[in-house]
């Protein structure tokens, strides 16, 4: 097993892999994760992410394929989860301090992933001016491209982890702990995992570091709804990690351990109390 | 996907018979992480001394308290760098390799080694004690396994200041060498 970890994603991504001599595969693991970070980092002034907030209301532009993957796959989670899952929440999260201004869009009344469109398959427009954020998305996303170059280059088994959202991939069941929402430096042994993903909401660390709540209601009505605030820990099992990051949010916000988009995405979810 | 849970899992109770505590993570030694950022260049030995005013700027700089460690710096023939250093923050502790090109700019970034010390019982600073001031040949012995472990994402802000303070040194030591 060789493993190694980088800090990308702003958290610290680990991959791990059964055979020797794969430096080549891993590096080019590592690559694809920084270019999603590149794409679509809200940090980055620059990013292509940013580059969409800014100009995407006001003319069509044409965007990495990439980015139109992970914009269609949002707008799908958007519409299973009756509007529970967006990305148009960026403005909530500057607002309470959690992501940097890169605009000021105050005097706009804002739209969500709903409001933009495809001119084709990499070529979009807005019609509500948006301040999209895809840190509820795109570390699963960033796991799976890595998977795909990881086995792509012949690794036959591994995990790639992104600060808690991880995907297992090849022959060998895996048995994944999950932090204790009240002790988070304990571990709880839930099962093995073998070719699948799993991503956790909790708030542990946004509570020790004393930070507000980074899971939006973007149905929230009253301001006091927007943040919200829990103990327990929400995980989702499914098949790819995309899926999985983005239905903990589903899931910590509805509630509810059946909610129908999970049974259409294959996913399942696993709740623990703290 | 194969996916087999605990019942207790799907129940959704926290029920945990034996607690296993979040522990270190050994990713790969300096030697790896010269072979990772520098590949195929011979890296020589390149300790500096680390004068109080330097000392200053690179608090000063990454708001990094414990002091930086001058003697695990490498050079390559062509003017690139490679420095170790660490950051112990309240929650856990990092060792972590740089690699400068030659044009200054960031090569990459390895983490050799994780230390989670979260926990109110042993986030003491007798505990941590013990791994400050280890080097390469004095190996952290704990569970060499990589865990697979979810949950809540970790920060890595601690170590962007670190990356600072390293960056702060080349600019103000390395760069003209």
């Amino acid at each position: 097993m060789k493993a190694r970890c980088q800090p990308l994603l702003g958290t610290f991504v680990e991959i791990a892999i059964e055979q020797e001599n794969c430096q080549n595969a891993m590096d080019q693991a590592y690559e694809a994760i920084q270019q999603v970070q590149d794409l679509m980092s809200f940090h980055d002034s620059l990013s292509e992410l940013n580059q969409i907030n800014q100009n995407a209301h006001l003319h069509p532009i044409e965007i990495h394929p990439w980015t139109a993957q992970i914009f269609k796959m949002a707008q799908d989670i958007y519409q299973h989860s009756n509007g529970l899952f967006n990305c148009g929440i960026g403005h909530r999260l500057v607002e309470a301090g959690l992501l940097p201004r890169q605009l000021d869009l105050s005097q706009y009344p804002l739209g969500g992933i709903q409001d933009i469109h495809f001119l084709g398959s990499s070529v979009i427009y807005a019609t509500k001016p948006v301040c999209l954020d895809l840190g509820g998305i795109a570390k699963g996303f960033a796991v799976d491209k890595a998977v795909e170059v990881l086995m792509q280059n012949g690794t036959l088994s591994g995990c790639v982890n992104a600060g808690g959202d991880l995907r297992v991939f090849g022959h060998t069941p895996r048995v994944i702990q999950i932090r204790h929402p009240k002790s988070p430096g304990k571990l709880i042994d839930i099962g093995t995992l073998q070719n699948g993903a799993i991503a956790t909401s909790a708030l542990y660390f946004a509570n020790r570091d004393r930070k507000h709540s980074h899971i939006v209601n973007p149905l929230a009505l009253d301001t006091n709804d927007i943040h919200v605030n829990f103990e327990e820990s929400y995980s989702i099992v499914a098949n790819e990690c995309v899926y999985a990051d983005a239905l903990t949010k589903v899931l910590a916000l509805s509630k509810r351990q059946d909610h129908p988009c999970f049974d259409y995405f294959n996913a399942q979810a696993i709740t623990i109390a703290a | 996907m194969n996916w087999k849970p605990h019942t207790f899992a799907l129940a959704g109770l926290a029920m945990i018979s034996t607690p296993i505590t979040a522990q270190a993570k050994i990713y790969v030694s300096i030697e790896q992480a010269q072979k990772i950022l520098f590949p195929n260049q011979p890296l020589t030995k390149a300790p500096i001394v680390i004068t109080d005013d330097l000392q200053d700027k690179l608090r000063a700089a990454s708001s990094i308290r414990h002091p930086f460690q001058g003697e695990r710096i490498w050079k390559t023939a062509n003017g690139g760098w490679l420095i170790v250093d660490e950051v112990v923050g309240k929650h856990e502790m990092i060792t972590y390799a740089v690699g400068i090109s030659p044009n200054g700019s960031i090569a990459g970034i390895e983490i050799l080694e994780y230390v989670e010390s979260y926990g109110y019982e042993v986030a003491e600073a007798q505990w941590r004690k013990q791994f400050t001031g280890k080097t390469a040949k004095d190996p952290i012995k704990l569970n060499q396994d990589i865990q697979n472990i979810g949950g809540a994402t970790l920060s890595c802000k601690h170590l962007t200041d670190g990356v600072k303070r390293v960056s702060v040194l080349y600019e103000l030591a390395l760069k003209e060498k």
